[in-house]
């Protein structure tokens, strides 16, 4: 079948169009004398409107796009949901932590800012070392997809694609920070939502309808047709099950929205995100399911082909430049936060914390600020025009953050949570995941079962972190023990094969355990109240004016 | 599976889409009558 392409000109139409229009509305916001606290918070008052919109733009990005598609191509039926609902439950499972965080510190740039509080330098730097570097394999991503949907729809070269992406993207988040990123994430919404509300059925209707599942059943094995895969569940689901907690507690663009919406807003802000982020992910899912059904093979054998690949052979030019805007607002939106992000890490955790120590000059924090996203959109193209596999990179972030979850939580709820605990529980943890990830240890023998068994441990803390937030303690540690006890019999001799999940549920386990451990005997209990204090803004200027 | 039920699964998922549009639009228009009435930038 022939693929539909753009053209240049189009191309070209579209691309200043969408980054013209973004580029005004940051214009709409800015400010002769830019508040530094408010380019990292956009003032902490941010309606429910705005801030679910961004949430759920931020969370959508290309690749989660082109990763679903590719879990309903390979898994089937069951395989859209195995990625769109756990990525959707990251956002609402950090809801009853980002209500404690923000009571903790109402006033707060960055998680990292207020483990600095809480714990002193170490902790800080862990966390906020982790988040640069997430934040900057994320934005490599965005820029790729970008570079690959741009010279497969046009005659535009990868690199002319990226180019045009980055600049695109810095023109309009340099000046007003996160502000720029919160409003152009409500137009970037629109775009996306309603494009995936048109496209998915038109793909349908126009590939044969019904007649799709009715001649296309053969094409699918018994597992791919299940809705109880355990092929899907334990190669997709699981994995991402154990990121669920990592993802929304260790990714700093989360965490920023949490600091600029209405504390009253909280709730329905995450509610209304995981549910839009849940259904555009999963309906574009379904293109997979579609293409699968159809007999589709991806072009070049690059299952990432397959959503532009799809809307190129069924779509006219209408409907494709609908999809490319779809696209383009997916990787706008979220790269936009990573930017923000990476600004306010450099601005709050390493000047004012660190180098200015409670004397920032807020000009100069602006600057630093600024200077980080140009430096950050640089190193990204780099990155992005060597085609590094980012993906890749960006899981084994995501389970390096599985360190970090049991630590950072227990650090907001715990009073006996040393920074020694801390540090010490999250380098233990990396240490295990390492060694298991890499295979520098051969699990065999007695190390397989006792790795099993720490493995059902980590089942038991991710189960008891989940519904500790929602219900407490006593639910969340009989919880926690009943899954890590249930998972037992199952899990040994079983686990170890699965090397990336089994990674995973060590760090989880052994952070939890050693923090814990250490923890246990400390009599110097911290107050809490004091985090409050010690995260206040840096600039005074719009309260005094 | 019948193809309807396949039919419905692959398309109430666009349509979930469009609910939570018109509900982030709504809440939008408010917010921005409501700066627009009390003279406040949106962000």
């Amino acid at each position: 079948m022939q693929l539909q392409q753009l053209g240049t000109p189009l191309t070209l139409f579209l691309l200043f169009a969408f980054f013209g229009i973004t580029f005004l509305i940051s214009l709409s916001i800015g400010r002769k004398r830019e508040n530094a606290d408010n380019y990292m918070t956009a003032g902490n008052r941010v309606g429910f409107g705005v801030s679910a919109a961004s949430m759920t733009a931020t969370w959508i990005w290309a690749s989660s796009l082109y990763a679903s598609a590719t879990s309903g191509y390979t898994y089937g039926v069951s395989g859209p949901i195995h990625y769109g609902l756990w990525g959707a439950l990251m956002i609402l499972f950090i809801y009853p932590f980002g209500k404690r965080i923000r009571s903790l510190a109402p006033e707060a740039h960055t998680l990292a800012e207020i483990l600095y509080a809480r714990h002193g330098r170490s902790s800080q730097l862990i966390l906020a070392g982790s988040n640069i570097l997430g934040s900057l394999l994320s934005l490599t991503s965005n820029f790729i997809a970008g570079g690959a949907l741009i010279a497969m729809l046009s005659p535009l070269s990868f690199s002319t694609g990226i180019l045009i992406i980055a600049s695109g993207i810095l023109l309009y988040t340099l000046w007003s920070g996160l502000r720029a990123s919160i409003l152009t994430d409500f137009i970037q919404v629109c775009g996306m939502l309603g494009a995936v509300a048109i496209i998915v059925p038109a793909v349908y209707f126009l590939a044969g309808g019904q007649a799709i599942f009715e001649q296309g059943a053969v094409n699918l094995t018994a597992e791919q047709q299940s809705f109880f895969s355990s092929d899907a569940f334990f190669n997709q689901g699981a994995p991402y099950i154990a990121a669920v907690l990592a993802y929304a507690i260790g990714n700093q663009t989360i965490a920023q929205r949490l600091f600029a919406v209405r504390e009253d807003m909280i709730k329905p802000t995450f509610i209304t995100a995981t549910i839009g982020y849940g259904a555009t992910v999963i309906g574009v899912g379904m293109l997979g399911v579609l293409a699968l059904y159809i007999g589709i093979e991806p072009l070049d054998g690059d299952v990432n082909n397959l959503v532009p690949q799809l809307a190129a052979s069924y779509l006219g030019v209408g409907l494709l430049c609908v999809f490319f805007v779809m696209i383009i607002g997916s990787l706008a939106s979220t790269a936009d936060s990573d930017l923000s992000a990476l600004s306010s890490i450099m601005m709050a955790d390493i000047y004012g914390r660190n180098v200015a120590k409670g004397k920032a000059n807020p000009k100069l924090m602006l600057l630093i600020g600024r200077m980080t996203m140009i430096i950050a959109t640089g190193i990204a193209l780099f990155f992005a025009s060597n085609q590094f596999n980012i993906l890749e990179l960006l899981v084994l972030v995501g389970a390096i953050w599985g360190a970090l979850v049991f630590p950072v939580i227990a650090s907001f709820y715990w009073n006996k949570v040393t920074n020694a605990a801390f540090t010490i529980s999250v380098l233990s943890g990396l240490a295990v995941f390492f060694a298991v990830r890499f295979e520098f240890v051969q699990l065999q023998g007695a190390l397989a079962i006792g790795s099993d068994v720490l493995a059902s441990a980590g089942v038991g803390v991710i189960a008891g972190l989940m519904a500790f937030g929602f219900f407490g303690r006593k639910v969340g540690l009989t919880l926690g023990v009943v899954a890590a006890i249930a998972v037992l019999p199952f899990g040994i001799g079983f686990l170890h094969t699965y090397p990336v999940l089994t990674a995973s549920l060590l760090a989880y386990a052994v952070s939890a355990i050693v923090c814990v451990g250490l923890s246990l005997g400390n009599a110097d209990l911290f107050d809490f109240s004091t985090i409050k204090k010690r995260t206040g803004n840096f600039d005074k200027t719009e309260v005094a004016a | 599976m019948s193809p309807s039920f396949m039919s419905f699964y692959v398309l109430m998922w666009p349509a979930a889409v469009a609910a939570i549009l018109f509900v982030l639009v709504r809440a939008f228009g408010g917010e921005w009558k409501k700066a627009r009435r009390l003279g406040r930038s949106l962000v």
